[in-house]
């Protein structure tokens, strides 16, 4: 599943594509929510990871506006709530991913990204 | 005993492991997944010590048998889990799953030589029978500078292990015996083989243990003339391995780390600050594997 804390840590890789090359945008996605489980530690610990703007738009591009535009210092908990179903229970199910600078399509399809490339797009 | 069988790369790397590894996991993806399912207690441990809030790679996962664990706190980390096989992947999307309770697991498709993150975005990396499926040593040096690059600068922690010439007495191969003896010779090179898989649909039902390894010499006929003729049709898949001599994943991590321009040591051999580096936590042999902790470090 393209869940989007994935879709947080994933760049293009086509080769000469190293700057504008993160976040890919969402185009044509179909979402499914499933709940999991909550557990606030893993969220606040992970955060540091995370490109909150990206991480901002990404939800918005499936539909999802809960999120501040820009990250608040203190976490409470309403906050983990909502950072746990943005990054936790939406899924991309199918659609399609795309590179900003170089428009590389990254296809989605039941859940899996594919992220191989051809033999001539590989750094 | 089991044996497995010599091979000489003739062809491309690539076209190699097109044919002889991804191919063959996408045909027995399914009956091979009923084959793995216990983890290797030190990638388990390995697993048990990462701190809440980790996110990792696990590159070339397979049936997806590490991305439910640790076992003891499930849900204290996120492992990703990356495959060329797509079958695979369908495979790893609901490990651990159990009957009425569907579990997701976070699955890509792709390249162990591929570098589609964020460099340095993860704070883990394992790589379990996988760089042994790469058909040349420069590959499967990229695969290990691909799982360097992938983890964090500053505390990136990563695991690999392949399969070893060396098996233990209760693996059920035996492997060639040619110039591979363990003494240091420069450079250690290991040995290119073919692990055939029987696909048998006779032994699903055989008491749930299944028997996929056959002697590679025999051909279908003589397998025919020796087991009932279900089995007669059942293809044999020939899987490609490069299995490790001693001391060869050490020397292939140090040259791949190095080359990544990484000094290899403990963060105390650095002699300023800002160097980056990295330093072999633990290295050994465990069940007919190698293998090899890392952690990368800035001074
Ligand atoms: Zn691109």
């Amino acid at each position: 599943m393209v869940r989007l804390i994935t879709h947080n840590l994933l760049a293009c890789h086509v080769k000469g594509c190293t700057t504008n090359n993160f976040p890919l945008v969402f185009q044509d996605v179909q979402v499914e929510l499933q709940v999991a489980e909550f557990n606030p530690d893993f969220i606040r610990n992970m955060l540091s990871r995370l490109e909150w703007t990206a991480l901002v738009n990404a939800a918005k591009q499936v539909g999802d506006t809960s999120l501040p535009p820009e990250q608040p210092d203190m976490m409470d908990d309403e906050l983990l709530q909502k950072l746990h179903h943005v990054l936790m229970e939406i899924h991309v199910t199918d659609g399609a991913m795309v590179c900003q600078n170089c428009n590389h399509i990254y296809p989605i399809s039941n859940g899996i990204p594919n992220m191989l490339l051809a033999e001539h797009e590989i750094g | 005993m089991k044996p497995v069988k010599s091979v000489t790369i003739i062809d491309d790397p690539q076209a190699h492991e097109d044919q002889h590894v991804h191919a063959v996991y996408d045909q027995i993806a399914s009956h091979f997944s009923s084959t793995r399912y216990k983890p290797w207690p030190i990638i388990a441990k390995f697993l048990s010590d990462l701190p809440t809030g980790w996110i990792g790679l696990d590159s070339g996962t397979g049936n997806g048998k590490y991305l439910p664990l640790p076992a003891d706190r499930p849900g204290s980390v996120l492992t990703i889990g990356l495959d060329r096989s797509r079958n695979l992947l369908q495979i790893a999307q609901h490990a651990g799953s159990e009957p009425g309770c569907l579990i997701t697991r976070e699955v890509v498709w792709g390249d162990v030589l591929g570098s589609g993150w964020r460099s340095g975005v993860f704070d883990y990396a394992i790589s379990i029978a996988t760089i042994h499926h790469l058909a040349s040593h420069d590959r499967r040096k990229l695969a290990v500078q691909r799982l360097l690059q992938a983890v964090s600068p500053v505390h990136g922690r990563m695991m690999i292990y392949v399969w070893a010439i060396e098996q233990d007495e209760l693996s059920k191969r035996s492997i060639p015996a040619s110039g591979t003896d363990g003494s240091n010779h420069y450079p250690i090179t290991g040995e290119d083989v073919f692990v055939p898989w029987v696909m048998s649909q006779s032994q699903h039902t055989a008491k749930g243990k299944f028997k996929n390894d056959v002697p590679s010499s025999a051909t279908s006929k003589e397998v025919a003339s020796a087991v009932p003729t279900l089995v007669a049709e059942t293809p044999v898949y020939n899987r490609y391995y490069h299995m490790f001599a001693k001391g060869e994943l050490k020397q292939l991590t140090v040259q791949a780390a190095k080359e990544f321009g990484l000094m290899v040591g403990s963060p105390e051999s650095a002699n300023a600050k800002g160097c980056r580096g990295v330093e072999v936590m633990q290295e050994g042999w465990e069940r007919s594997n190698y293998y090899v902790e890392l952690r990368r470090w800035v001074s």
